[in-house]
This record gives C-alpha cells, sequence and structure tokens, in this order.
C-alpha cells in the first residue's frame, strides 16, 4: 500500500514537471518566425573558405566543434572503462547457437573483409560524403559482431592490440589538436594545406583526425562486444 | 508521394513503440525495437539528415539489439543456473 502510493506521488511530480516544461516551451514551437538559422548560414558560408571539406557536417563536428568531438570521446572512453571494469572478470563465452551454423559461417568468410573495407570506406570520405569517423568504427565493430556470432567457440580478441590501437589513436587526435594549437593558434586548427575541393586528398586535418577518431571508436566498440558476449565461468 | 511515405513510417513506428512496450515477450519486443529503429532510418534519409541515418542502421538496429538479446541470454542463463 505504502509503495503503490510513493509510486502514484512520483508519477504526479512526474507529469506536473513535464506539462509545465511543455506550457514553457510551447510559444518556441508555435513562433514560425523565429531565426535560428542564422549561425548555420554562416557557418556553411565559412566552411569552404576555412576547411575546404566538401561536408559541411563533417567540418562542424572535426573542426568548428573539435573540442566537442574530444570530449564525446572520452564519454565513450569513460564507459567502456565501466564496463571493462565490471566485465572483465568474465571469461567464459556464452552460448549462443546450440548448433553450429554452417550457413553464417561460410557467409562470415567473404562478408567480414567486406564490411571492414566499407568501414574504412566511410571513416577515410568523411569530408566528402556522409558518414566519417564515428559511423564507420561501429561499422567495423558490426563486423567483429558478426564474426564472433558466427565463430564464437574459435575466435578470441586479442584485448592487448585492440588497448594499443585504441592508445595510440588517442593519443595522435589529442596530438593533432596540440599541433594546432603550436602552429595556428587553434585547438584542432588546419594546418595542412586544403588541396582541391571533392578530391580525396583536401580538407586539411579533417581526414586525419576522422581516421583517429573511427580506429578508436571501432577498437572501443569491438571491445565492448566482446566483453557483452561473455559468460562468468560456474562449471 | 514522400509525403504519405513519411506519414506511413511515422503511423507505423507510433505503432512499433506502443507494441514494445505492452509486450510481456521480451525478445519479442526487441525484434520490434529493430523494426522501430529501421521506421527511423527511413525518417531521417527522407529529411535529408543521411549520417544520422547511417549512425541509426548501425547502431539503432545492429549493435544494441543485439546487445539487448545477449543480455537477455545471459540473465536466463543465470536464471536457470540459480534453480
Amino acid at each position: 500500500m505504502n509503495l503503490k502510493k510513493e509510486i502514484e506521488v512520483s508519477t504526479f511530480i512526474v507529469s506536473l514537471i513535464v506539462s509545465i516544461m511543455t506550457i514553457l516551451l510551447l510559444p518556441i514551437f508555435l513562433d514560425f518566425n523565429l531565426t535560428l538559422t542564422s549561425l548555420g548560414n554562416s557557418l556553411i558560408d565559412l566552411n569552404l573558405v576555412q576547411t575546404g571539406s566538401a561536408n559541411a557536417v563533417t567540418s562542424v563536428v572535426t573542426y568548428f566543434r573539435g573540442l566537442d568531438t574530444l570530449g564525446e570521446i572520452t564519454v565513450l572512453f569513460v564507459s567502456i572503462f565501466g564496463i571493462g571494469l565490471g566485465l572483465d572478470r568474465y571469461r567464459e563465452k556464452l552460448n549462443i547457437f546450440a548448433y553450429e551454423n554452417r550457413l553464417l559461417k561460410t557467409a562470415v568468410d567473404i562478408l567480414f573483409p567486406l564490411i571492414i573495407l566499407f568501414g574504412f570506406y566511410i571513416i577515410i570520405h568523411g569530408h566528402l560524403t556522409p558518414g566519417g569517423g564515428f559511423q564507420g568504427g561501429v561499422i567495423i565493430a558490426s563486423a567483429f559482431l558478426l564474426m564472433f556470432l558466427a565463430k564464437h567457440n574459435d575466435v578470441t580478441l586479442n584485448h592487448k592490440i585492440i588497448s594499443i590501437a585504441e592508445a595510440l589513436s588517442g593519443a595522435g587526435f589529442i596530438l593533432l589538436g596540440f599541433l594546432g594549437v603550436l602552429l595556428i593558434d587553434r585547438f584542432f586548427g588546419n594546418f595542412l594545406p586544403l588541396g582541391r575541393v571533392k578530391t580525396l586528398c583536401s580538407g586539411g586535418v579533417i581526414p586525419l583526425i576522422y581516421i583517429f577518431v573511427g580506429v578508436k571508436v571501432s577498437a572501443e566498440m569491438t571491445a565492448l562486444i566482446d566483453y557483452f558476449i561473455r559468460i562468468k565461468d560456474v562449471r | 508521394m514522400i509525403g504519405l511515405i513519411v506519414l506511413a513510417t511515422f503511423t507505423t513506428i507510433i505503432v512499433l513503440a506502443i507494441l514494445i512496450i505492452i509486450n510481456d515477450d521480451l525478445p519479442h519486443s526487441v525484434v520490434l525495437f529493430m523494426g522501430f529503429g529501421l521506421g527511423s532510418v527511413i525518417l531521417y534519409f527522407i529529411f535529408s539528415a543521411p549520417d544520422v541515418a547511417l549512425t541509426e542502421a548501425v547502431i539503432g538496429t545492429g549493435v544494441s539489439g543485439v546487445v539487448f538479446l545477449v543480455t537477455l541470454l545471459q540473465i536466463r542463463s543465470k536464471e536457470e543456473i540459480r534453480r
């Protein structure tokens, strides 16, 4: 009875807060003449002049707001660190399939290099086409996920190589930021030549930043998936 | 035509979201959640955000679905051991 009363009180408080916020935010949704696009237009105008990148979203993520990307990567690193701290003592792998799936095993041999190649394509062409380091990194991690699902008895992840790749790419990412500070007084400044727009070797430091981000994200997501498919050895 | 697709996808993902909540079978719920992710991929792509659509396609339908399913399997195996 007491518990039910508490749940009702908390539900009432949450619904009260939500309705107050809705009433407060309603003018924003109803005001169609609000000029929120001024910053976006000036960023698009600055994009080609300052970064030489064909994709404006990429130049916002890595150049104009490079510090936020550093924060995002730190959040991802801390969460994987916590998961590893909690789950590293589980050594035995979870028995997902009761029998060997021959079709999946054969398909993985063909698909695994293709998915890795597609992930690196997305990473390297981050300044030309939609996508970039985060998306390509997760695509590479999904290739490893497929590998773990198909051949979970034969394949083990070498955590030493994964952590070395993660550490080197993180250090390289921050090093690029400080090189920008040293050379042109701006964190993640563009100290490389811009090149011709819409070619692969353009955009200054943006492709380098995205390669580091991609390697780091793929290593972290692969380690996370490996932690999740383990189970404590109880036998 | 595009408006019709958008309306159909919106109604589908709203129905899917309600089904995810009221479903009692948790693996069933996870599969419906992956369908919900697919609908939002279509919406993101139509509203000209292809990079968000790419992220949602990989994380929302791929990795998070598998992580949910594996977590359910882990919980079940632990419950069986406890019995």
